[in-house]
């Protein structure tokens, strides 16, 4: 293998990386910008994406991409009961409540799914069609990874139209910015919150099921994953859904090259670009300062 | 009349007390230390089978010199401290006889000093570090299961037979990893001195969920041989993604030396790929002994599949105890250590004999090629190598004990 392929095997790891990164991270960004909390719990809704399909696909015998679809909903309506009956009682509290509560209910999901899946690994099966590897450039690389690439971007494309070009994503963006106003002139802000809450867990379960087929399920799966989103909004900028773009494709990119050329660095080097980010320009480099 | 009623009741009471307490003197206490929560509690899940099933055998044979088995988890969370909590609240407040356990070698190497203190005989059943028996030795420490140096000393037998000589790695990127590749590497060596390690080996880090840089970089480096020491859930998103990618189709060996874990197996069914040389600390179909056969029927109908070596390695504790308190008469500690030292046990996994001078047991490797088998729901091995521990065991001088 010559250094050209070499080098788009590493472009195509970073991308598989970094996509997937990105849907789970922008749901906690999301979710950040607009209800000021940030979401311990995201990890293990990613997780729970992952075993709900796992039980829509066996024990109800769904096909995967009728489960790909039902499995993010189930957890994005969990999510709305969440913030209906837990979150929105500390809105007005000091941010440390919004740590302290999500952190319990990661302490919770988790075990809970350990209690209805019990403590084994599980895999999810690819759809046929996605089975084996496709040829790009001379790199052989799973057909599977290309699937969850096509998908990042294009969920990447509909919410940024869903906020920038649609009445919808206004009335969110006016309940982020000034709450009391929003209200005023009409908007139901408390509706808004619930149902940015409820997308922001879609997003990392869709991740979690789009993850599925090629990572074991297995009891805190969401551990690693909500490590690795924090540490690309905090490259990226908390509250800013580019940033969570760029944050996930600098990530994927030190893990795609970094395992490639600097493999007994890889477990830092996600850390110094953190650190090197929160040096340079604290606010990450498409936060609002 | 008050006063009369009160003090009866607290007689009453007294007797009852009394009643309890001399009940708790016809049982021995096991306290066990395992993985019971986060991503490997799967693991202290299969221990706290394997310790049931032995319990609930003894107990209803009459127990060990007269006394019933009783037995106290505790969660180690794979974290150095924790695991010393739970040892001192094991033996303080719960007042356990005996202590047994240890998934993680972290966690070992952590614990094993402060062993001593407790004054409590301790089995290690999983955690493989070669240094809890080698240079972290003490008098109270013991451990049944096969440690990285038995197990790599197997892979490097099999290797030379393979008859490739340039190889390489794939492990996680801590002790475990490294370790295993070491042995494995020094061992090879002794044993072909033509042959070639790779000096840049891949270790990603410890759940690492993606693998495929690693897989690709394997690839292209088009070694004649790969050691592959991942396991668990790394181990299956390995396998599932080196199988997108060709990995096991090219023109190279593999060995991975817990890749006969049935956990894995179970996990993987059809999509661990057949052929391929894989080592585990006990298969279930390996000894066609009455012990071993008692012990996979009645743990297949209690708890429907085939014992992974982490049920077995438990199981096979709670008997060693047995056999030791019965060769010593007797419920001391030190006597009990005693009696531990030089004993044969009779285990599913094949007798073994734990040694005096390290108190490592000499005890065989299970390796085979995986095969399919429709009357098996998991890839089995076939055929089946064992090593005899004698042949895998490095020496207690070897292992660097001094046993104080």
């Amino acid at each position: 293998m010559n250094l050209m392929t070499a080098f788009v095997a590493a472009l195509l790891n970073s991308f598989d990386i970094g996509i997937l990164l990105f849907i789970i991270a922008s749901g906690l960004t999301i979710v950040f910008g607009v209800l000021g909390i940030l979401n311990f719990a995201h990890g293990a809704l990613y997780m729970a994406g992952a075993y709900f399909l796992l039980t829509l696909m066996g024990t109800v015998g769904m096909p995967f991409w009728v489960g790909v679809l039902i499995a993010p909903l189930g957890v994005a309506l969990l999510a709305v009961l969440i913030e209906r009956f837990l979150l929105r009682r500390i809105y007005h509290r000091h941010p440390s409540f919004g740590l302290l509560l999500t952190f319990a209910l990661l302490l919770i999901i988790d075990d809970a799914v350990r209690l209805i899946w019990g403590s084994g690994y599980h895999i999810v099966e690819p759809p046929q069609l996605l089975r084996g590897a496709a040829s790009l450039f001379g790199v052989t690389y799973p057909l599977y990874s290309f699937f969850t690439i096509g998908m990042g971007i294009l969920i990447g494309i509909a919410v940024w139209l869903i906020f920038h070009r649609t009445r919808i994503g206004k009335t969110v963006r006016a309940a982020a910015l000034d709450p009391e106003m929003a209200q005023a002139v009409g908007i139901n802000v408390p509706i808004v919150l619930t149902v940015v809450f409820g997308f922001g867990a879609w997003l990392a379960a869709l991740g979690g099921a789009l993850a599925a087929p090629m990572r074991t399920l297995g009891p805190a799966m969401g551990d690693t994953i909500i490590i690795e989103s924090f540490i690309v909004v905090v490259i990226g900028g908390l509250g800013s859904f580019p940033g969570a773009l760029f944050g996930a494709l600098i990530l994927g990119g030190i893990h795609g090259f970094g395992g490639r050329w600097l493999a007994e660095w890889n477990i830092v080097l996600p850390y110094i670009g953190m650190a090197l980010v929160l040096l340079w320009r604290p606010e990450g480099l498409m936060g609002r300062r | 009349m008050l006063r009369k009623l009160l003090v009866m009741a607290v007689v009453a009471f007294m007797a009852i007390g009394f009643s309890l307490d001399a009940q708790a003197e016809g049982t021995v206490k096991i306290g066990a230390i395992y993985l019971l929560s986060g991503a490997f509690s799967t693991y202290g899940q299969f221990a706290k089978n394997g310790i049931e099933l032995a319990a609930d055998e003894i107990n209803s044979s009459g127990g060990i010199l007269g006394k019933k088995i009783e037995f106290v988890l505790e969660d180690s969370t794979g974290k150095a401290n924790v695991g010393i909590q739970a040892a001192r609240k094991l033996v303080y407040q719960e007042n356990v006889d005996l202590l047994m356990g240890l998934d993680s070698s972290g966690v070992a190497k952590g614990l094993v000093p402060v062993v001593p203190e407790l004054k409590k005989p301790f089995i290690i059943t999983h955690a493989a570090s070669p240094d809890v028996t080698g240079s972290l030795c003490n008098k109270y420490v013991f451990r049944i299961s096969l440690n990285i140096a038995q197990n790599t000393k197997a892979a490097a037998l099999i290797a030379k037979e393979l008859g490739v000589k340039k190889w390489t790695t794939i492990g996680p990127d801590y002790d475990f990893g490294h370790q295993s590749w070491e042995f494995f590497g020094n061992y090879l060596k002794e044993l072909d001195p033509e042959v070639v390690l790779s000096a840049d080996p891949s270790f990603p880090k410890f759940k690492a969920e993606d693998f495929t840089p690693f897989i690709n970089k394997v690839i292209s480096d088009k070694p004649e041989g790969v050691f592959i020491s991942l396991w668990g859930g790394d181990l299956i998103n390995f396998i599932r993604q080196a199988n997108n990618l060709g990995f096991f189709k090219q023109n190279f060996k593999v060995l991975m030396s817990l890749g006969a874990a049935t956990e894995v197996l179970t996990a993987l069914g059809d999509q661990m790929p057949e052929g391929i040389w894989v080592g585990t600390r006990y298969w279930f179909a390996a000894n066609d002994t009455p012990t071993n056969n008692n012990f996979v029927a009645a743990y297949k109908k209690r708890f429907g599949d085939y014992p992974s070596y982490n049920s077995q390695g438990a199981y096979a504790a709670v008997y060693a105890y047995k056999t030791a308190i019965e060769k010593a008469k007797s419920f001391e500690p030190d006597k009990i250590i005693a009696a531990l030292e030089n004993l044969t046990v009779d285990t599913p996994s094949g007798e073994l004999l734990i040694r005096a001078e390290d108190h490592q047991a000499v005890v065989n490797g299970n390796w085979g090629i995986t095969k399919a088998d429709k009357n098996y729901p998991i890839r089995i091995l076939d055929p089946i190598r064992i090593f005899p521990g004698k042949d895998i065991t490095p020496t207690p001088q070897e292992s660097g004990c001094n046993m104080q």
